[in-house]
């Protein structure tokens, strides 16, 4: 067996059992045989079996989903752009995420469950035609991350400016949400996400040899057959679709798509079956693992996870430059 | 020989600035063809046209005709066009850690479906295809940390995998030695295929090429063999320097040397300083 399907099925093993390691995890005291007579169906207790069955099993699916997606859509990215700093976050996707959920907050108070989380992705979907629209009138594809940064930019200053003059809860549950967190999703929001990841892992199956051509240069992708700009916005779509999803119900979870490619490329190998699988498998598995945190570390209260993730993804990459430096 | 490639009064203006101007002529089965010509001749754009990079010729700024096997050029779809013609560019970068087997593997797109992986008959065509450019060992080498040389011959090895009927090079021996040069040409004259290349090297493309084409502002000027070519009036015009034409006592190619105008007054007033 090759070293790369050793490591594969070590990851894919280390997943399920991080997995259901991270059901034993919460404030409610469940023991480990209470646990396994709950998740085979003969629970006594019918509070335990509501905290694994509607609150743990949700969140650590959501956060295995949106590990996947997050590693994923950055991975996408990186391959499609020929770019190692490409990140869905650079593309205006949450900046316009954080403007629906303002707009939603100020405005629609009443109904948030649904408008905060269908506003986020309108305002995410939003920025994404913005960015590809001033690409597109450019005429240069491989100025997207520069338009992504400016679109970002600008509409991170209308926030602010609503926020400024809104009403100070409003802008409170806006902070709060943009710090990501896992505390109040749903089965349903799983199936959502897991929908939406589907259908990018088949498109991207389908078109990896493709998205190869394009690591040696658009010219060289193009001698091949590849029609380098629609594949590249369709890319781009599916990543806005993906990124937006998981925004909209899960707030801003900053560096996981900057960082797991970054580590795939070392570990797995950096064409794209290779790197959406890994992906893939070490997104969820970090992702699991620093809700745990975010939901263990302090006795009575949540450290939102977009925090962790950002402290997290600086230390490493503060970790990479100083390892890059030392082989100088 | 039969025509591969018909191209006529092919035209390309931009900005009232003329790139290439009524090109007409026939590309053969089996020929090595040089395009050569001063900088911004038009040598790389006609390549382009050439092999409809990018859909070039529906641009509204070019006109004219490009058959390929005797049907027009947009009757076929750029995959297929991948299938028949395989590139060589001067500009091969990456920052990703490429090993050569990733490099090779591009090679198969042209002809696989969507979601198809990679069989043993195409391990079998990988390997093959570095035999014959002598990189057997280099499977799973960096495509990075490999010389200049080296890289272009993994990209010839590539278009052999690509199993196309034409190999186009852009500048092949650009930024290599002379020795690495030599070894690129000879592989490429080696294959026993069609091949159209751009060179800068008159003497390389005299000595590799068996039949030439000069441009000069977008213009061909002349399509024929060195000898005819590589005439010193003609040069003389197209590069605007003085030059003089010899038959190599080794290999017997025509070669062609150029010197500046001034050459034998610089060269006393040099003298003069140095016995100063």
């Amino acid at each position: 067996m090759s070293k790369i399907s050793t490591t594969l099925i070590t990851l894919s093993i280390l997943l399920v059992l991080s997995a259901i390691a991270a059901i034993t995890f919460g404030p409610a005291d469940i023991g480990s045989s209470e646990l396994i007579s709950c998740l085979v169906g003969s629970c006594q207790n019918p509070i335990a079996n509501v905290v694994i069955w509607q609150v743990r099993i949700p969140r650590v699916l959501v956060a295995l989903v949106a590990g996947m997606g997050l590693a994923i859509a950055g991975a996408i990215l990186q391959n499609t752009t020929r770019n190692p700093l490409a990140d869905p976050y650079l593309f205006g996707i949450v900046s316009g995420a954080g403007l629906g959920a303002t707009i939603a907050n100020i405005s629609l108070a009443d109904n948030l469950t649904i408008a905060l989380p269908l506003a986020a992705f309108l305002g995410a979907l939003f920025s994404v035609i913005i960015v590809v629209f001033i690409a597109k009138v450019l005429q240069r594809m491989e100025q997207l991350l520069l338009a992504g940064v400016a679109v970002s930019f600008m509409l991170a200053s209308i926030t602010q400016f609503i926020l400024y003059f809104g009403e100070p809860f409003a802008t409170n549950r806006v902070i709060f949400w943009l710090m990501g967190s896992l505390a109040r999703v749903e089965m349903s929001n799983f199936y959502v996400i897991a929908g939406v990841l589907l259908i990018a892992i088949v498109t991207v199956i389908a078109l990896h040899r493709q998205i190869d051509a394009l690591l040696l240069g658009d010219e060289s992708a193009a001698s091949l057959g590849v029609d380098v700009d629609k594949l590249r916005l369709l890319m781009l779509g599916l990543c806005a679709a993906l990124t937006a999803t998981i925004v909209a119900y899960c707030g801003g979870i900053g560096f996981v798509g900057l960082m797991i490619p970054h580590i795939v490329r070392q570990l797995i190998g950096v064409t794209t079956l290779k790197l959406i699988i890994g992906s893939a498998l070490i997104g969820a598995i970090f992702l699991i693992w620093v809700d745990v945190i975010a939901r263990s570390s302090l006795p009575h209260a949540e450290i939102p996870i977009g925090i962790i993730t950002s402290a997290l993804g600086s230390i490493f990459f503060l970790f990479i430059m100083y390892r890059s430096r030392a082989s100088m | 020989m039969s025509t591969l490639i018909n191209i006529s009064q092919l035209s390309w203006q931009i900005e009232n600035k003329n790139i290439l101007q009524n090109i007409n002529f026939n590309v053969f089965k089996g020929e090595v063809i040089g395009i050569i010509g001063p900088n911004g001749a038009g040598k790389t754009s006609l390549l382009r046209c050439l092999t409809n990079q990018g859909n070039i010729l529906s641009s509204k700024n070019i006109t004219g005709n490009v058959q390929l096997k005797n049907r027009s050029i947009f009757q076929y779809s750029a995959k297929e066009i991948a299938q028949h013609f395989a590139l060589v560019m001067q500009k091969n970068e990456t920052i990703f850690a490429l090993s050569v087997q990733d490099v090779m593997k591009m090679g198969l797109l042209p002809h696989k479906s969507l979601f198809s992986l990679d069989s043993d008959h195409d391990k079998a065509q990988i390997s093959l295809a570095l035999k014959k450019v002598g990189l057997s060992n280099s499977l799973h080498s960096h495509f990075n940390q490999l010389s200049g040389g080296e890289q272009q011959r993994v990209l010839i090895a590539r278009a052999l995998v690509q199993a196309s009927q034409i190999l186009v090079l852009d500048e092949p021996t650009n930024h290599l030695d002379v020795y690495y040069q030599h070894q690129v040409l000879q592989l490429v004259n080696k294959l026993n295929i069609t091949v159209i290349m751009t060179v800068h090297d008159l003497n390389l493309a005299s000595l590799y090429c068996q039949r030439l084409l000069l441009l000069n502002h977008g213009q061909l000027i002349c399509d024929g063999t060195p000898k005819e070519v590589l005439a010193p009036e003609q040069l003389s015009h197209v590069f605007g320097l003085p030059c003089q034409q010899s038959i190599d006592a080794i290999t017997g190619a025509i070669q062609v040397s150029f010197y500046l105008k001034e050459a034998n007054e610089q060269s006393d007033h040099f003298t003069e300083i140095l016995d100063e």
